[in-house]
């Protein structure tokens, strides 16, 4: 038996992320690069380090090798550990069986032999595509002072967005007396965040149970939170005010590094005390030549800047040409902006070349129906001279040869 | 025959004509190019170039050292065999001073020299900007049939003592002495670098300490010259010796250029530096920078040209900074001007100041001062 753990966090980084098109084609959602330096997932394993929980399963399975590779030894975020650490858990052949996750829970389920190896007490259950710093200490402190068998992290959404939501109807002592997702007429409009507490021998018990129940789609929010509910077990919403942001969409994913840069949207990543860790890439300082203009942007490392950038998040490692304009875009690590190329409203994938007078995107005043119409050129794409890709258009995204 | 390489590195070396800028530190941990340390170059050069086993001999001021490579990490290190070995002063009970020279200092380590498995040694000080494939200079040592292989490059004279080399078209070293006058003229001068065999060194390092000698280059390097046994390596694209301030800023203003930068930062050869989890660096509303080195972590609202910002550097809005280097942590507040200056870390001016050195003297403000 390892050394006891009190609290082990799993972290759910398997899906697909379809929703992310071109982006999401050759690696997993929480591998996607995010606000210049980091990827998606940097978020949920700085918040777990810096939380003070050290042991930290990373469930992966759709396109792993960038994950895999990128967490590595976990040593960026202080989780290369003698004791601990962090951990990729892929799908493995058992005894028995051996088959693909087949749910959130079921992804758990097939690694109960990991969280008993530490014998924790308490299971920290995340997912790797929210972007939001949070200090789930606090939360375990409410979950143990309760008596909790399961606590969930809860936001407080306005009436419209909360038939988008899993929401949890509470009494008055935060208590969760009933769970409704995506309701159609909403009763309360706290949003589940899809973090949650359980302590481990409940949570155990249920997924052994879920598991047996051929029917189950063996998902936390489907079935073990319904059935915990219904065999009346003590589950409280824990009260979450801060920023917080699943980027699951093309428009959301957008609009999440432009909270970067407005500060008044609550994404504030310059905390001393609460680092956002990323592996680094070893880059020169960026440079910003005679004949650039920066306004109200982010610009990272090994950067060589000399068109016009304003409103937007430029990534490790990219240039931009003379006469090239980019405004209101996110341009992901190592692309090269070519002269005279014109950006707006776009993301343009990492290692992509945009060529000379090129039109990607157009500008909008407004989200339409709460969305916008972002144009996406896809990784490694090379777009052509003087193209034009309209609002919303994707480049890219199909099978690599 | 083992092609490996050791190498013996001095963190310390003409401290005096720095100034203010190593009151606080050692050249190798003098902060340069916007987020590293001199050393950086050395260090990653070796690790990029395959020698891992680097023994560091300091001499004073070594703690900002110690706090910038910790465990080596940074470079890749961490290892279980080789990895980085610190030497500080008095290594041996037997040391009779604080060493004086490369001899005493490398005579004081001899254990740790012939311990190490591998067949050749660099020496090198930490105060140079370069960037350079050893295990090429290695190849052509060996080819050359050299004792000692000397790194040079083109540069012009300072007020430091530098030594300057003659070859003949087989790049044997002819004539090897001292200068310690400016001149505007190039002429070919040593980078202090050297590559030899282990045994050989250890046999020099014996044979001069045992006659009292502690000069290296006075009393090893130029007498194996005159027997025609040295040979030059040429350093290939930008390359310079950092140890004066004038030297340090002309070297720091010259990474605006972008071909210098893509010879000393190299696409594959990189430069690690100690990694600090900086955000990027976020323009304002009211930002205008041209021309400009920027790392991670600085907020920028003024107007910035010519200049070089280290991380977490905070321009405010209607500040103006022009040819200057401003040092991590470095704060200019609204309506102030910096022209022709160098401020060491966290160092804050104020609202509405006035600092100005000139393109040949410039100003610099030492660590944590509030101006």
């Amino acid at each position: 038996m390892l050394a006891k753990k009190e609290c082990v966090a799993m972290l759910l980084a398997g899906g697909q992320g379809t929703r992310l098109g071109a982006l999401t084609q050759h690696v997993a959602k929480p591998a996607v690069p995010f606000g210049g330096k980091y990827r998606i997932i940097d978020f949920t394993l700085s918040n777990t380090i810096n939380s003070g929980i050290d042991t930290i399963g990373v469930l992966t399975q759709y396109q792993p090798f960038e994950l895999n590779q990128y967490i590595g030894n976990g040593q960026p975020w202080d989780l290369d550990r003698l004791n601990g650490g962090a951990f990729v858990l892929p799908p493995y052949q058992k005894a028995k069986s051996g088959e693909w996750y087949k749910g959130t829970a079921n992804a758990i389920f097939q690694n109960i032999d990991f969280v008993d190896r530490y014998n924790a007490e308490y299971v920290l259950i995340l997912s790797g595509d929210h972007i939001y710093t949070m200090d789930y200490s606090k939360m375990l402190s409410a979950h143990k002072a309760r008596g909790a068998d399961c606590t969930i992290a809860v936001l407080t959404v306005s009436l419209e967005e909360a038939s988008r939501f899993g929401i949890m109807n509470t009494d008055k002592d935060s208590r969760i007396y009933e769970f409704e997702e995506k309701p159609k007429i909403p009763k309360s409009t706290k949003a589940s965040m899809g973090i949650y507490i359980f302590t481990w021998d409940k949570l155990r018990k249920y997924l052994i149970l879920d598991e047996s129940d051929k029917t189950s789609h063996n998902d936390f929010g489907k079935n073990i939170i319904p059935s915990m509910l219904k065999a009346g077990e003590k589950m409280y919403a824990y009260d979450f005010d801060g920023y917080w942001k699943d980027v699951g969409t093309i428009s959301s994913l957008w609009q999440a590094n432009m909270d970067m840069i407005y500060t008044k949207s609550g994404l504030n990543m310059d905390d001393k005390d609460w680092k956002i860790y990323a592996r680094n890439t070893a880059e020169p300082p960026h440079f910003i030549g005679k004949e650039a203009e920066v306004t109200n942007s982010i610009i990272t490392e090994g950067c060589n800047i000399n068109g016009t950038v304003k409103n937007s998040v430029i990534f490790t490692g990219v240039s931009v040409e003379p006469g090239a304009v980019i405004s209101d875009s996110i341009i992901m690590p190592n692309s090269k902006v070519l002269a005279n190329a014109v950006i707006s409203h776009a993301i343009v994938g990492w290692g992509a070349t945009i060529g000379s007078s090129s039109h990607i995107g157009e500008h909008q005043n407004a989200p339409q129906h709460g969305e916008w119409n972002i144009a996406v050129v896809g990784p490694d794409e090379i777009v052509k001279e003087k193209t034009i890709v309209k609002a919303g258009e994707m480049l890219g995204g199909g099978e690599k040869a | 025959m083992n092609n490996k390489m050791m190498s013996i590195l001095f963190a310390s070396g003409n401290e005096a004509k720095l100034n203010e800028l190593t009151i606080h530190r050692t050249t190798a941990s003098l902060p340069f190019g916007g987020r590293y340390r001199l050393i950086d170059f050395t260090l990653s050069n070796l690790v990029n170039s395959g020698v891992t086993r680097i023994g560091i001999i300091t001499l004073s001021n070594y703690s900002s050292l110690m706090d910038h490579i910790r465990m080596g990490r940074d470079w890749d290190l961490n290892r279980k065999n080789s990895g980085i070995a610190v030497f500080p002063p008095f290594v041996l009970n037997t040391a009779r001073d604080v060493y004086k020279g490369k001899i005493e200092a490398i005579y004081t380590i001899t254990e740790f020299i012939n311990r190490s498995p591998e067949d050749y040694v660099i020496i090198a000080n930490c105060n140079i900007a370069a960037n350079i494939d050893f295990t090429d200079v290695l190849e052509k040592h060996i080819a050359s049939g050299a004792e000692i292989t000397m790194l040079c490059h083109d540069g012009m004279l300072t007020s430091s003592r530098r030594v300057v080399i003659a070859k003949d078209a087989s790049n044997r070293v002819s004539d090897v002495f001292f200068v310690e006058s400016p001149s505007q003229n190039e002429r070919l001068l040593s980078l202090n670098t050297y590559v030899m065999k282990k045994d050989k060194l250890v046999t020099y390092v014996e044979n001069a300490y045992a006659r009292g000698h502690i000069d290296f280059e006075k009393d090893v390097l130029f007498a194996e010259a005159t027997r025609g046994v040295v040979y030059a390596y040429e350093v290939p694209g930008y390359a310079s010796i950092i140890d004066d301030v004038k030297m340090y800023y002309n070297e720091s203003m010259k990474l605006l250029d972008y071909d210098i930068r893509e010879q000393l930062f190299g696409e594959e050869n990189k430069i690690y530096t100690k990694v600090k989890d900086s955000i990027p660096t976020m323009y304002g509303e009211k930002s205008k920078v041209k021309n400009s080195l920027i790392a991670d972590g600085c907020t920028i609202n003024g107007t910035v040209e010519n200049s070089i910002l280290f991380r977490n550097v905070r321009i405010k809005e209607d500040a103006v900074v022009k040819d200057s280097i401003i040092m991590e942590d470095g704060e200019i507040m609204e309506g102030s001007t910096l022209a022709y200056a160098i401020t060491d870390k966290s160092v804050t001016i104020k609202e509405n100041r006035q600092i100005s050195g000139f393109s040949t003297y410039p100003i610099v403000i030492v660590k944590n001062k509030v101006v």
